[in-house]
Parts: structure tokens; C-alpha cells; sequence
């Protein structure tokens, strides 16, 4: 009778439970997998990958709201659109990267706030594209 | 080839990334208990303050806005430096760390044709994923790796090659600061008419030998191209405390991988004694094995209560770490350990007042306990460990060693001082960036 070994993905985070017994194998042992991992679902490198806290409404419109968690990938290359973390003037905002003949902006998805401009000659100090938010509700958890 | 790369200014570097401010900034990072700097931007040594200043010299030009410090924020560093590891590994055949910001890499046989173009490459997807600018060198030999990553450092691309015959750069390198050749060396050498790298690769053998033994033959080996530094043979180089073995055979449990690392931990804390240094915390990793050569590797970064040489508060800090890194059903390639936060014990440490116990005291203490230890048992840390505590307790003889040894574990233990503490972004869930 073959045997059959037991293959878990290998997560940075998780820990796999379980254990090879001895003797005859389960049948159910070829059909087992590893639980879903939100790693594996949210982070597609870890090394490149930073989590954030979002302060304030200026993103509302875009479905980030005031506590929200953002997922940072900062390996991807900023494209018109996407949402992005970068420092202006020292401190870190979230906003939409806009590109276009007129230069780069950065667009908030509030009506409240401005929209921000790179002077001429000013580099954006990009720090990574937003891949994904976090939204908790209120009340136990 | 082999590859060397650092992280420039790693500290400074790795706060920047978090806290823009600093940017073109005189920045330095303060030591352990914020002793001294450790860590300077360039802007910070433009200004000529040299490394290992004390604090309280500068804190009058702090105020005064001219320049910025932090505390050491190893969490952070050392999620940084497992970051630039793991990129490493994907973009090499293996990965030796070496200290907590530089690792010996061992580039694909498909980086042969350019290496330059290959480094460039690393050291721009590091900038890119982590944040942190690096300086990579390659050579034949480690030794000579050191000397071109030195000089990559300062070239725009931040990338050199050493070429076939190094001996140009060799004769402008003063003998002392080629790797290994350590402090005490030089007068010896000197005296032999021995003042350049080039000189010591060019002597002759039984010179070299009487001067430095085997130790500084095989430094001169490998300036003339032939390695000899093998996996973890760094043991005259106290700039580095690492420690870190392939398994004969893959290992599947967790006892092995805590048996290897407690046995790493041991020898690594021993050689922190033989130098006299404490470490603020470490590195450790396993790595997965994979079918020809690098696996994936898990870390993490563990910062001690205090600044210790003593294996057993290591092992008590490492324990619960050990189990984060063992996956059942996973096959590991080799474990190791990389300390950091290397000092001097006495040296800025004795700053709080109401702590009346001296972590030099301490030392002696655990320096006694090891001496037992290998004449009573070997590996018998915990056990002798105990004994001695017992010893002590019932003989009543030491009271001033037994109250410090009593407050090292206590309420009152001695604790890092850290007042410019910058947020450990990456490690803590309530200390993350946030953005507006």
C-alpha cells in the first residue's frame, strides 16, 4: 500500500496543526489541506509589505474610513489611479496617484480636502501602492 | 564570486524609512541605554562627529535643532534585516548573514556575465521593497568581497567588482582594516615592514604565520583569491556574533530545531564572553530546505530584557520564538543566530541611579557560572545554573553577588534605557505608521 505524505504550505505566519500518525494512512489524509490563510490572501510579499493605520476621513469616498488597516506593497510601481502611502512635506498620507500631462497629483476622496500638487521639480516621496483595506465593525470583536 | 551586501548607515537607514523628517538630516542612532552613536547618516558625519560620541556631549545641539537622535530600535532593525534577507535569498543560491545589516551572497551562475549589472539589481529591488540603500562588493573571497563592497559603497551605483588583479586597490588599503586583521596585529606587522593589504598578501608564509598563526594565513589566502573563510569561521571578528549549521540531513521537528539553536545560542554567548560584549537581542532563522539551495527563511527578532553575555537569559528569551518558526511537516535546511546591539558592558550603561547592579557584575557572575559549567558538565547550563544559585543561597558568603544575581531576575531588574524610542512599525500592532 503507497503511502502518502502530507505537504502544508509553508506561511511566515501561520502554524499548521496536525500530526502523522504511524502505521496505516487515513484515507481522508490525501484530501487534507491547510486552513485559508489571510497571509496568503493579502500578502503576496512579505518582504515588501507594510501595514498601516489610517487617521482621518480624507479617503472616505474610496471606502477607507478613519482606523482602517491598509495593506502596503511598496515593490509595485505607482500607476494613474491607484491608491498610494507617500510623505509629503514629512508626514504620510493616503491619497489616489493621478498622472497626466499637467504632472503627478494626489487626489483625496473627500471633497473636504485639497487636492495635492507636486510643485515643479518636486519628486514624489512614494512609499507603496495600497493593496487592500481593513475595515472592522464596531462592538465585540 | 561571492557577494557582500550592507546596508549603508543600517540604522539611521532603517529609521528613515518610517520617519521622512530625517531625511538629509544629521541623524545618528544611540547605542544601548543611549549611550553613544552607533549608527550616523552622512549629513551627521560631514559635521565630523565621530562614532561612539556620548549623548550628553551632543544633547546641547539637539536642542538647539542641529541634530537628531534615536534611541536603538532593534525590533525594527531586525524586521528590516530579515526583509533584505528573504529578498537576498530569492535573488541568489545562498545567503550567509553575517551581522544583523550584512550577509555574503552567493550570486546564480546566470550572474556570471555581469555581476556589476546583477548587483545593481539586488541592491535596487532592496531600495525598492525595503527602503534601505545598499552597498554590494564582489570578489573571489570574502575578504576581498569586504574590500570591493567598502569601495561600492561610495560609488554613485553603489556596486563594485573587484577586478582580476586587485593589487592597485590592495597597496592603498592600510593592513589594519582588512577583515581579520584585528587591532592588536599592526605593530606586529608594522615591524615586518608589513603597512598595506598588499604588503601582507605578498609575504612570505612563515612570516605570516609567526606573526598572526593560521589566522591571519588564511587572511592573506584570501587577498591572493584562494577562499578559505568557510560557513560561519568569523570567530576572530568580534564585529560580528553569529552563529549558524546546515543540517546533515533536512530536519523535520521541533526539537530539532530548538535543540540546534539553544546549542548555537551557547557557543555564540560564549564567544560574546571571550570578547567581552553584551548583546541587546538577535536574529534567529530557519530555513526551509529546497531541492538545490535556498529555501525560504523564517525569523524573528528577539530583544532581551538587558543587554546580556548569559546563555540561559538568551535561551529564556529565545524559547517562545523557537516555536514560530517550526511548521509541522516542514523539512529545515539550517538554523541560526545573529546577535546585535554589541557593547562593551560599563561603558554607557551605568546611567540609572536607582539600579545598584552593574551588568560588569553581572558578567563575572554568569562568567563563574560557565566555568562551572565546563568543568562540572557540559551543556548543563540550566542545571548548573541552579546549583549555583542554591550554592550561593545556603552559603550566604557572596550577599553582594547573590543581591545583584536576585535583581537581575527581579522587579527591580535592570532595564534598557530608551527615551527616543521611535515606533516599532512592523513588529506591534498599536505602533503602526498611520496616514492621513
Amino acid at each position: 500500500m503507497p503511502t502518502y505524505g502530507i505537504i502544508y504550505a509553508v506561511s511566515k505566519t501561520a502554524k499548521v496543526s496536525g500530526s502523522v500518525v504511524a502505521g496505516f494512512p487515513s484515507p481522508a489524509e490525501q484530501y487534507q489541506e491547510p486552513p485559508l490563510d489571510l497571509n496568503e490572501l493579502l500578502v503576496k510579499r512579505p518582504a515588501a509589505t507594510y501595514f498601516v493605520r489610517v487617521e482621518g476621513d480624507s479617503m472616505i469616498g474610496a471606502g477607507i474610513s478613519d482606523g482602517d488597516l491598509l495593506v502596503v506593497d511598496r515593490s509595485l510601481r505607482p500607476v494613474d489611479g491607484d491608491v498610494i502611502i507617500a510623505s509629503v512635506d514629512g508626514d504620510f498620507t493616503v491619497k489616489t496617484y493621478r498622472r497626466d500631462k499637467s504632472g503627478v497629483r494626489l487626489e483625496p476622496a473627500n471633497p473636504n480636502y485639497p487636492v495635492i500638487r507636486l510643485r515643479a521639480g518636486q519628486e514624489l516621496d512614494y512609499f507603496g501602492k495600497v493593496t487592500a483595506c481593513i475595515h472592522r465593525f464596531a462592538g465585540k470583536q | 564570486m561571492i557577494g557582500l551586501v550592507d546596508g549603508n548607515n543600517f540604522f539611521v537607514s532603517c529609521e528613515r524609512v518610517f520617519n521622512r523628517r530625517l531625511v538629509g538630516r544629521p541623524v545618528a542612532v544611540l547605542s544601548n541605554n543611549d549611550g553613544c552613536c552607533v549608527s550616523r547618516s552622512n549629513e551627521f558625519k560631514a559635521l565630523g562627529i565621530p562614532m561612539g560620541t556620548p549623548y550628553f556631549q551632543l544633547k546641547q545641539r539637539e536642542a538647539s535643532g542641529e541634530l537628531c537622535f534615536c534611541s536603538s530600535n532593534y525590533e525594527l532593525y531586525g524586521d528590516m534585516s530579515r526583509r533584505i534577507i528573504s529578498i537576498l535569498r530569492e535573488e541568489a543560491v545562498d545567503v550567509e548573514q553575517y551581522s544583523i545589516d550584512e550577509a555574503f551572497i552567493f550570486p546564480p551562475t546566470t550572474a556570471a556575465a555581469d555581476y556589476a549589472a546583477y548587483g545593481r539589481r539586488v541592491r535596487a529591488k532592496i531600495l525598492r521593497w525595503v527602503g534601505i540603500p545598499c552597498g554590494v562588493g564582489f570578489a573571489p573571497t570574502k575578504t576581498l568581497a569586504k574590500i570591493a563592497n567598502h569601495i561600492g559603497k561610495k560609488r554613485p551605483d553603489g556596486v563594485f567588482l573587484m577586478p582580476d588583479d586587485p593589487t592597485e586597490i590592495l597597496a592603498a588599503l592600510p593592513v589594519q582594516e582588512v577583515w581579520g586583521v584585528g587591532r592588536r596585529l599592526p605593530l606586529k606587522l608594522r615591524a615586518e615592514r608589513i603597512l598595506t593589504a598588499q604588503h601582507l598578501r605578498d609575504a612570505p608564509d612563515a612570516t605570516i604565520r609567526s606573526i598572526g598563526g593560521v589566522t591571519l594565513l588564511r587572511t592573506a589566502m584570501e587577498l591572493r583569491g584562494i577562499p578559505c573563510h568557510e560557513e560561519r569561521d568569523y570567530d576572530a571578528d568580534p564585529d560580528s556574533i553569529s552563529c549558524s549549521r546546515s543540517f546533515g540531513e533536512p530536519a523535520t521537528t521541533a526539537e530539532a530545531l530548538a535543540e540546534s539553536l539553544a546549542a548555537y545560542t551557547a557557543q555564540a554567548a560564549a564567544k560574546l564572553r571571550r570578547h567581552g560584549l553584551l548583546a541587546a537581542g538577535c536574529n534567529i532563522y530557519a530555513q526551509v530546505f529546497a531541492s538545490g539551495g535556498g529555501g525560504d527563511f523564517l525569523g524573528r527578532t528577539v530583544v532581551f530584557p538587558a543587554p546580556t553575555d548569559a546563555t540561559n537569559e538568551m535561551l529564556r528569551a529565545i524559547r517562545e520564538e523557537i516555536d514560530a518558526l517550526y511548521i509541522e511537516g516542514t523539512r529545515y535546511r539550517k538554523t541560526g543566530i545573529v546577535f546585535f546591539g554589541l557593547e562593551k558592558p560599563g561603558t554607557a550603561h551605568q546611567t540609572d541611579l536607582f539600579d545598584d547592579t552593574p551588568p560588569a557584575e553581572k558578567s563575572r557572575l554568569y562568567a563563574a557560572v560557565d566555568a562551572l559549567n565546563a568543568r562540572y558538565g557540559k551543556g548543563k547550563v540550566f542545571s548548573a545554573r541552579h546549583s549555583l544559585t542554591l550554592g550561593l543561597a545556603r552559603s550566604n558568603r557572596e550577599p553582594r553577588l547573590r543581591g545583584g544575581y536576585a535583581q537581575g531576575l527581579g522587579a527591580r531588574s535592570w532595564h534598557m534605557k530608551r527615551q527616543k524610542l521611535s515606533r516599532r512599525p512592523t513588529t506591534r500592532w498599536d505602533e503602526l505608521m498611520t496616514v492621513r
